[in-house]
Formats: structure tokens, sequence, C-alpha cells
């Protein structure tokens, strides 16, 4: 993809997949998200993608421009979070896949979509574009509860992400976490080596803060996660997941504490600026 | 046809959240001298085909995704 | 086989048995209602064999089964139906559109919404894990079955004392019981995706034997959209779609019409359904894909009494009949006998009525959700409803007399030791400022987001005005939450609930009409106009006529309240038998309201927000402590429950309102539980910022901060408008104090920190559940 910062689409002819199976439950609101920033989102099955769907139902990935893992807790979360829609998709689409993340499209896994992504070797992909079998895993918040709080993300990418690229560096954003399953974890032998690689390749992208921001400690950071990571990218910056919700405060007034802010209401919320770094950079390559 | 069970297990070191919450319901219920609980999942799966193709089949499963390998190990027994 | 010599097995190749009831003598029809688990009295078998006997023929079991489920309390309402027309059903009907499984309401010109609240209570007893999640199912239905998209769940819930550490014989404990109940919502609700955004936890020993799990649903829906639970007439098919159909929940509408005893949990575990949250969530999508293409006629839910139930209803609604072919209900296992697939109450499942050619079209969009779905049969003219199993008639009834059920008049009467004649002063310590930590502190005040954090109250993304409100770091309590149910609009539903146990136990008249007051001023409290409520009623057994004596007044209350404020109550729900051989529980008639925002930029917190600004109470305090916080922590029994005028209300909201909605009010909160100084306290938590107060001479200082008086509000003004405030409240407004410092101050009586408060409301739940 060319970085010559030329605007190449218009907004609207940017499509989006936002794709679910059952149990996804935040396709609406993160559907909204790009639709209200002017692209073009279609929420749909993954059957459309695989398997028998009447032609007119029939999508295809390439089509698209973005594709998008929403939260919820598809197939209900059975097995392991986000285990079973990881493997319905690779056993069918790894190849169509794996050819979207290399053609630098962008990916993006907010809670549940996060904990596909890892499923399915997408992240964090460190040296390749999808690995065979996970290298990490979201496990079981230490608290062992599932934690629906305000949590506050510094911004801890370099400059890769293409999510975040324009959120400086070092800003932290509100944005919720609503999860139980969020601890991220490497094997344990290959922790620390596993750290300093993503550190080296600019692979993490938010780290949960206190709201003063000199400590972390429960519940600002509210799963136990390895380094405070709430959110990582690929090697390529195009594949992003996430543990807090950005589609949940596109508006000051989906801030928990807006009431007490002197900004407008309807002006933008903290997570606005994830959904429109994206849309530019896609503006700006394809 | 052969049975196989797959034992998910988490690996040691892990901390068991489910199993320590748990064992704290338990208490609650009046047993007493609990010394530990831990969370196992078994799958059990029926499968027409022979011992030796039904494990490598197991195997597959238990990669691919009845198990995470960064916490999870797995033990497959045929029956 | 069936124990049971008057059963005749009828010679067929599968389960179905003729029940000779014209031979059996009394005796013998109680026994046929005991050994088939029918719980109808001697007179309601008499009337089932008078019909039979005009039939000339004797019913089968499927028949008979069915009769017991449709004229059960929990199904026709038998007991509570005379006392709900003289006071519920004749409430406004301003902005109703429909009253069917739920009550469906005007938004705007093109959208409407629905709600609807009903109790959970026995099987959560039982098993609250399963029963709370199933609970949650049913009252999701009830909204989709009205062609309407869920919104939020609220969830209001009785338990005993928390920190209990011995409990009777068949009884759990609370703490057990309030982990299973909080965890079932938590994972249904949270695995749907709706947001549980409001409820309320109550603690109180007359709970212990006997829990209340209310769940309440609000939906919303296009106007051009909305379904009634009502088939459109011949040439209808029904379509059986959702979870499969097996054993779970046979009888469930029996068991919630009894009381529970010490066996109840092995003999009733039967009647506890299972939920698949992840077949439900499907199944959402796919019927309002189905309405949404304008393919339905209507929707019904399968709940109480499953098929026995929801074929009668949504057939007799369009004015017709039905013939169903019960072996072609899709099953979960087999050997299941007729009856028992047709009184099933397994989850996860909906009644489609819809045009014949319309069939091909349903059938394909649920197969895309991989949801099963399976025609069982076609509506016909005749009020009738005749059921085939492998070719054979094995049922045949008159809608008109299945489904009008008996009704009782039972007798009523006040309880002669009612406490409130004999008054029983608290002892109440000298240092209020430690009262007050210790009101604080009481777990039904304490703060519950031990449960609310567990609850997804945020995915959908338009929760605006949450179940926590104030600074992130210590966030105070809210008196309600605003939903934006539209993206893009301004305007919103301000969702909460109100109920006094204690009022109610003490005095059912005046209870009934304050849980109305409060769920009033807890909507207004946001910027919110109250628009429509929705009833749980949860008594003891009616039978006893002290029992009923509290419905009929509490209802009254409630009912009176709702037409002096021009009210609507589209919806409802009577939850009776709350008993165990231990007791009644105190009587619960829990409100749901919700109330239309104009702006949601304008609503308003509870949180104070500014040192300097003036702090006013608006309405009277009176000195009618009876069931007040205070009383009860310190020993004072009777006296005076706090009554509510609706005028007052009225013109007290329209002032606080009017307030908000000019930009006035920085923060405002209703008074209630605790009074006063316990809402003063909860806006410092919230706001991190502390309160110089002054005290009223004409009251005792324990009344002027304790009194739970109704219609009351704490407002904080903004400093520069605080004349423009004057001069729009008068004399309904008096100014208690400002905020200052971090203190929370009242004259000479207390003065604590605001970290101390916030230490005493916050921490106790977290130490009992851990």
């Amino acid at each position: 993809m060319g970085h010559n910062g030329v605007i190449k689409m218009d907004t609207k002819d940017i499509k989006v997949c936002v794709l679910r199976i059952e149990g996804t439950n935040c396709e609406d609101e993160t559907n909204e998200a790009f639709r209200m920033l002017g692209a073009s989102a279609e929420t749909i099955h993954l059957k459309q993608l695989t398997s028998d769907v009447s032609p007119a139902m029939r999508r295809k990935l390439e089509d698209y421009h973005v594709l998008a893992f929403p939260g919820g807790f598809s197939a209900g979360d059975y097995v392991r979070a986000g285990a079973i829609f990881a493997a319905r998709m690779k056993s069918a689409l790894a190849g169509d896949l794996k050819k979207f993340v290399e053609a630098g499209k962008p990916v993006l896994g907010i809670c549940n979509g996060f904990q596909i992504l890892v499923e399915l070797g997408l992240l964090p992909a460190m040296g390749q574009t999808m690995s065979e079998f996970p290298q990490s895993a979201l496990y079981t918040n230490d608290s062992a509860r599932f934690e629906c709080r305000p949590t506050f993300l510094r911004h801890d990418n370099k400059g890769k992400c293409l999510f975040t690229s324009q959120v400086p560096f070092g800003k932290v954003l509100m944005i919720p976490s609503a999860h139980a399953e969020g601890n991220l974890k490497f094997p344990s032998d290959l922790q620390n080596k596993y750290l300093e690689k993503l550190e080296e390749n600019d692979q993490i992208v938010f780290r949960y803060v206190n709201p003063n921001e000199d400590e972390i400690s429960y519940p600002w950071c509210p799963n136990g996660s390895i380094s405070q990571i709430a959110g990582i990218c690929n090697e390529g910056g195009n594949v992003l997941g996430l543990m807090p919700h950005p589609e949940r405060v596109m508006f000051r007034l989906q801030h928990p504490d807006w009431t007490r802010s002197k900004e407008c209401p309807d002006g933008a919320g903290d997570g606005r600026a994830i959904f429109q770094s994206v849309l530019d950079n896609v503006k700006k390559s394809f | 046809m052969v049975n196989a069970e797959i034992r998910i297990e988490l690996k040691k070191g892990v901390a068991d959240p489910e199993g320590a919450n748990t064992k704290k319901a338990l208490e609650l219920l009046g047993f007493k001298g609990i010394l530990g609980v831990k969370t196992v999942k078994m799958f059990s799966i029926e499968l027409d085909m022979g011992a030796e193709e039904a494990l490598a089949a197991c195997e597959e499963m238990s990669r691919k995704l009845l198990a995470n390998p960064v916490i999870q190990s797995y033990k497959i027994e045929l029956k | 086989m069936l124990d049971l010599k008057l059963a005749k097995k009828r010679d067929v190749p599968f389960s179905l048995y003729d029940i000779d009831i014209f031979s059996a003598s009394d005796e013998e029809l109680k026994e046929i209602s005991s050994k088939l688990g029918l719980n109808l009295s001697l007179q309601e078998m008499k009337d089932v064999r008078d019909y039979f006997q005009s039939k000339n023929r004797m019913p089968t079991d499927v028949e008979i089964q069915s009769i017991a489920q449709a004229w059960s309390e929990h199904c026709c309402y038998k007991s509570s139906k005379v006392f709900l027309r003289e006071n519920i059903f004749n409430t406004p009907t301003t902005g109703v559109l429909s009253k069917g499984d739920a009550g469906v309401m005007d938004f705007d010109d093109d959208y409407a919404y629905c709600l609807r609240i009903e109790s959970h209570n026995h099987p959560s007893a039982i098993e609250p894990y399963g029963g709370a999640a199933t609970g949650i199912g049913g009252i999701v239905r009830d909204v989709l079955a009205m062609g309407a998209q869920p919104i939020a769940l609220v969830d209001p819930l009785f338990f005993g004392e928390p920190d209990l550490k011995e409990v009777p014989a068949g009884t759990k404990l609370p703490k057990y019981l309030i982990k299973g109940v909080v965890g079932g919502i938590r994972d249904y609700g949270n695995r749907i995706g709706i947001p549980t955004v409001a409820g309320g936890l109550f603690f109180d020993k007359s709970y212990t034997g006997n829990c209340l799990v209310n769940v309440g649903c609000i939906g919303f829906l296009r106007k051009d959209k909305l379904l009634n639970n009502s088939v459109k007439g011949v040439g209808d098919v029904l379509i059986l779609v959702g979870g499969k159909t097996g054993r779970d929940g046979i009888h469930g509408v029996n068991f919630a019409s009894a009381e529970l005893h010490e066996r109840s949990e092995d003999e009733s575990r039967g009647a506890v359904q299972l939920g698949d949250p992840i077949m439900k969530e499907p199944t959402i999508h796919a019927c309002l894909e189905a309405n949404d293409k304008g393919l339905l006629s209507g929707i019904k839910d399968l709940g109480g009494g499953g098929l026995s139930c929801v074929v009668g209803e949504i057939a007799l609604a369009g004015g017709c009949g039905a013939v169903v072919q019960v072996d072609a209900v899709h099953l979960k296992e087999e050997g299941l006998a007729p009856w028992e697939i047709w009184v099933s109450e397994s989850q996860e499942r909906m009644m489609l009525a819809a045009p014949k050619e319309n069939v091909d079209a349903i059938l394909d969009i649920f197969k895309m959700w991989d949801v099963p779905a399976v025609v069982i049969g076609e509506v016909v003219d005749e009020q009738k409803v005749t059921l085939y199993y492998k070719n054979e008639i094995i049922y045949e009834l008159d809608l008109d007399f299945l489904t009008k059920g008996p009704e009782y008049c039972r007798p009523c009467a006040e309880a002669e030791d009612i406490p409130k004649t004999a008054v029983k002063k608290p002892q109440i310590p000298g240092d209020l400022g430690s009262v007050l930590l210790s009101l604080l502190s009481d777990p039904n005040i304490a703060s519950k987001d031990w449960v609310i954090r567990q609850y997804d109250h945020e995915v959908r993304g338009n929760t605006v005005i949450k179940p926590l409100q104030g600074d992130v770091s210590h966030p105070g309590p809210a008196d309600a939450t605003v939903i934006r149910p539209l993206p893009g609009s301004c305007r919103g539903l301000a969702i909460a609930i109100g109920v006094n146990p204690w009022f109610t136990g003490l005095d059912p008249l005046k209870g009934g009409k304050s849980s109305i007051d409060e769920t009033f001023r807890n909507i207004v409290a946001v910027g919110g106009r109250p628009h429509a409520l929705t009833d749980c009623l949860n008594f003891g057994n009616p039978e006893k006529p002290e029992k009923l004596y509290e419905f009929r007044e509490a209802l009254k209350g409630i009912g009176d309240m709702a037409k002096a404020l021009d009210l609507a109550v589209p919806s409802g729900n009577v939850s009776f038998y709350n008993e165990t051989t231990y007791g009644s529980v105190l009587p619960a008639p829990t409100i749901l309201g919700v109330g239309i925002v104009e702006d949601i930029r304008k609503c308003v917190t509870t949180d104070f927000k500014e040192e300097g600004n003036p702090v006013y109470l608006v309405g009277q305090t009176k000195d009618e402590m009876g069931a007040s916080l205070l009383w009860r922590k310190f020993g004072g029994e009777g006296g005076d429950v706090p009554d509510s005028d609706p005028q007052e209300l009225s013109a007290n909201s329209d002032i606080v309102l009017k307030a908000i909605s000019e930009g006035i009010v920085k923060s405002c909160h209703d008074c209630s539980d605790g009074g006063v100084a316990v809402a003063v306290s909860e806006m410092c938590i919230g706001g991190n910022v502390g309160f110089e107060g002054t005290l009223p001479e004409n009251l005792p200082a324990e009344v002027s901060l304790f009194s739970e008086s109704n219609s009351r509000f704490i407002l904080e003004i903004d400093a520069n408008q605080e004349s423009k405030w004057k001069e729009l409240a008068g004399s309904r407004a008096q100014k208690i104090g400002e905020l200052k410092g971090d203190k929370i101050t009242f004259g000479k009586e207390i003065s604590i920190s605001v970290e101390s408060a916030r230490d005493a409301w916050s921490k106790p739940l977290w130490d009992i559940m851990g």
C-alpha cells in the first residue's frame, strides 16, 4: 500500500465488513461507529463469507476495505472466548484472511473480537501474518468476575498502528471495558522474550493506567493483563485487537462522567479517534 | 465406534479464578475441609472410526479448537 | 405408567390416558388433581367434570393438564383479577398503543417503546442461577413478542440479610442466593447483549426463605412494526421457533402458584428451566428480521404453560381457533408423552403466526440464523383448539372454556395484630454523625457496585446516564438511568424503579402510593417526564385474608396514584404465594417506570459538582417515621408511614423539571431511604466535595435528617442562577446548605468527613460478598 498521503477515495466508498455469528452482540454499535463517520459499513454473518447461503446473500471478503470483529459472546464463549468463531473462520477462510491482512487492509477486533484475533493467530503474529496456533491467550480476569467499568488507556504506539495515527503518543483515553476474559498471557517460558519483541516491533498500542496515571492497580487494570496491556497490533500495524470498547464512546455523553465535564455533550467521545484514524488511512491508501 | 475423552487442564502456574470461586461457593453451601478446586474441562466425543484414526482426529481437534497451548494442556483417552 | 386407577390407557402406540372423572368421588377428584400435579381445587375439578359431561366424553390427560395450566393463578390471575379490574385496568390510557405481553407506549411520531416486569421468585429460590437467567429470558420474549428490540433490562432483587450465617432447613444462605441470582442475570443478560441498566437490592429477614427476583425489560420499535400477540385469521399457520422442547420446566406455573416448603427443592427441581442465551440471541434477530420484512401476523412468547397456553391465546386473540400436530414439535429427547410436550416450559421458544404464503421466506430466515423453526398447525374459524398426535385426536377444547378460567373474590381483612397502633420509639444514639455512618453502611443503602459492575450496562452503546454517577474514581448512586434509543437523536428514555417493602408491610395503602411516588421522583431527578409504569406485585398467600388485604390496599394506592398523575400502567404481573413455612415475605409492589427525556444533553446526575453552589430541598419533611430506615435500625416499631399527595408530587416535580431544562440544576437526587442526610451524603460521595448545612428549627433533628417523607428532591443550584431558581421554586424549596470543603455537616448535629462517608457506603457489600 502506498503511504504518499494523497487522498484516493471518498469515505463513503470505504466498505467495512462487520462480521458476526450467533452471540456476537456489539455489531450494531460497531457498525454505527463506522457509519456515523461516513463509511459504508455492512454487518454480515460469517456464513455469508463461507457457505450455503443464497447467491444474493453471498459476500466476498476481498470486496471490503476494513474487517471488524465486534464484541459479544460469540457461540456463547463456550470452549474458550472467541475460540469457536476463530476455528470456524480459520477452517474456511484462512487463505482469504491472510491475503486480506497481507494487502495491508485494516482488521479490528474489539473485546470478543480481540479474543478471536488471538485465537486466529492474527495477533500478536510475531514474524508472520498468522500463526498456526495461538501465541497468546486472553484468560479469565484475576478477579474472576465480569468487569464493566470505565478504563483509561495510554496510547503507547509510536506510529505503526493504523488505528491510532490521530491519537498523540502518551495520550490517555477513557474507553470503557466490559469483559470477564481480558487477561493477556504469553507462554510462561517466553513471556519476557515476547514482551521485548512486542516493544521492539512497536506492537503495543494501549496500556491500562490509573486516572491519575501515577501507578496502576485493580480495578484500573481490570483483568491483571501482563504489562497492563489493553491492546496490541500486528507487525504491520494494520491488525488491532483491544479489550475496551471504543465504539461505546463516540460521543462525549457516552462517557460516565460527562455531566461533570465542561465539554459539549454531543462532541466527540474518546473512542472516535480510533475509527477516524483508520478511515483516513484507508482513504489515503487504496 | 470409539468414545474419546479429551481432558483440558490449565497448565501449571496458570491461576484458576473459576476454581477458586467455586471453592468459595462450595464453602458457602457448608462443605468443609476443601483444600482446593480445579476446573477441568472434559469433552466426550463419539467417533465412527478406528482407534488410531480417532486418536489422530482428537489430537487435531485439541490443537485446532479445544485447547489454547498458551494456557491449556490436553489429554486424550480412548474408551 | 400412570399410577392412577381412574386413568384408562388408550389403545394407541404412545402415552395417552382418558381420565374417568365422571365416576370419581370428591376424594378421588382431589387425588387426580394431586397425582397429576394439577394444583386444581375440588370446585375447579367439578367445573372440569361439568364441562366434559356436557361434551359426553372423558377428558384426556393432555386436556386436563392443559386446563390446569390455564387455570393456575400464574396464568389466569384468578385471585387478583377482581382487584386489578378495580384499580389497574382502569388507569389512564394516555400514550398507550397496546397492552399485550408487554405494554407499548408512544415515543415519538415514528417510534414506540414497550415495558414489562415480572417475577421469577420460586425458581430462583430453588436454583438461583438458572432461575434468574430464565427470568431474563422470559421477560425478553415478552418484549420481542410485540415486535420490539429489547434495549434494557432492570432487575430489582430481594434477599435475606446478606451476612446471615445460619438458615432454616430447605433454605439457602442469602449470600449464596445473591451470587447465584446475580450470576444468572449477568451471564444471560451479558450474553444476549442487552444492557442491565437499573435495579435494586433489598435485604430483609422476611426474604430469607423466599427471595424475590423481579425482572423487567424495555423494548423499542417502529410503530408500523408493532405486532399484537394475535393471529390475523384463517389462512395463518403457527410456526414454533427457537429452542427444542424437553421435560424441563414442566408444571412451572403450578409451582409458582403454591407456597414454598422444606421439600420444594427436591419436588420442584423439574419445574426449574434451563436457559440458553446463545439460542435466544439469534432467535431475537430472526424474529425481528421476519417482522421487519412484514412476513408475520403476530408473535407470542412461550412462557408459563408452554404450548398449552400460547396456542389458545394467540388464536383466540384473533377471534379464531387452531388445529395443531403435536408430533411436529421438535424435541430435545425421545419419549415425551403428548401432555408433556403440550405443557413443557422449555426455554427460548416463540410462536409465530404468519400467512401460509410467507412460510418459506420465514423458514429461510431462521435457517440463516441456525435457529430451528417448524410449522406445527394452522388457524381455523371455530374458537376451538384441536390436537393431533400421530393422526389421533388427543384434545379438543373450546377456547371460551379453557381461557376463561375461574375468578375469585376471596375474603380479605386487615390483620388484627397490625403494629401500627402500638408505637415503639427507637433508641437512637446521641451522636447523629455515627448514626448517619451506620445508615450509609446498611446493606439497603450501601453501594451496589459489586453487582452493577458485573452487568454489562453499556452494551448497545446507548446508556447515556449510567447506574453509577459522579467522579469515575468514586462514583455515587443513580436515581434513574437514561437510554438513547435512536443513535443521533436527543430524545431519551429514563428508567427507574421504586418500591418500599417496609412501608408496604406496615401500611399497604401508603406503601403502594409511596412506590409510585419514588419511581416518579427517580425519573424526574435525571430530567425525565414520567410516562408509563408497570408493576410486579409480590405478595403472600391470597387464600389468607390478611395477605389479600395487603394486596388490595397496595393495589389501591398504586391505582389511585396512577390515575391522579395521569400515568398509564399498560402491563404488569402478580406473584402470590411468596411464603414459606416460616412466614410471609414483606409485600413488595415493585414499580418499573419509564420517562421521556426531551433532550438528553440536559440530563443531570446525583453527584455534587462545584464548591460554592447552594443546595436546596424541594418538598416538605414531615414527622412520619414509621418503617423508616432509622427506626428499623434502632428498634422502632409501628408509627406513621409517609403518605403521598399526588398534587404535591406533581407540583414539586414540575419545578425540578423546569429548572433542569433551563440548566439551573447542577445535580439532583431524590430523597428516600435514610432521608436528607443519606441523600446529601451520597451526593457528596459521588462529587467528592463537602456540604455545610443547617437544620430547620421546627422539627426534631432526627426527623429533618432521616425522615423519609415522599415527594422530595435535593438540588444543587448553579450559584450564578440562584435568583432565577428562587423565583421559580417559590415556597416549595428551602435552602439547606452549600457545597464547601471536605466534610458533611448539618448544624451542630453532624460533622463527618466525606472520606468516612464514602468508606461506610462503598465497602459493606464487598466485605460481605468478596
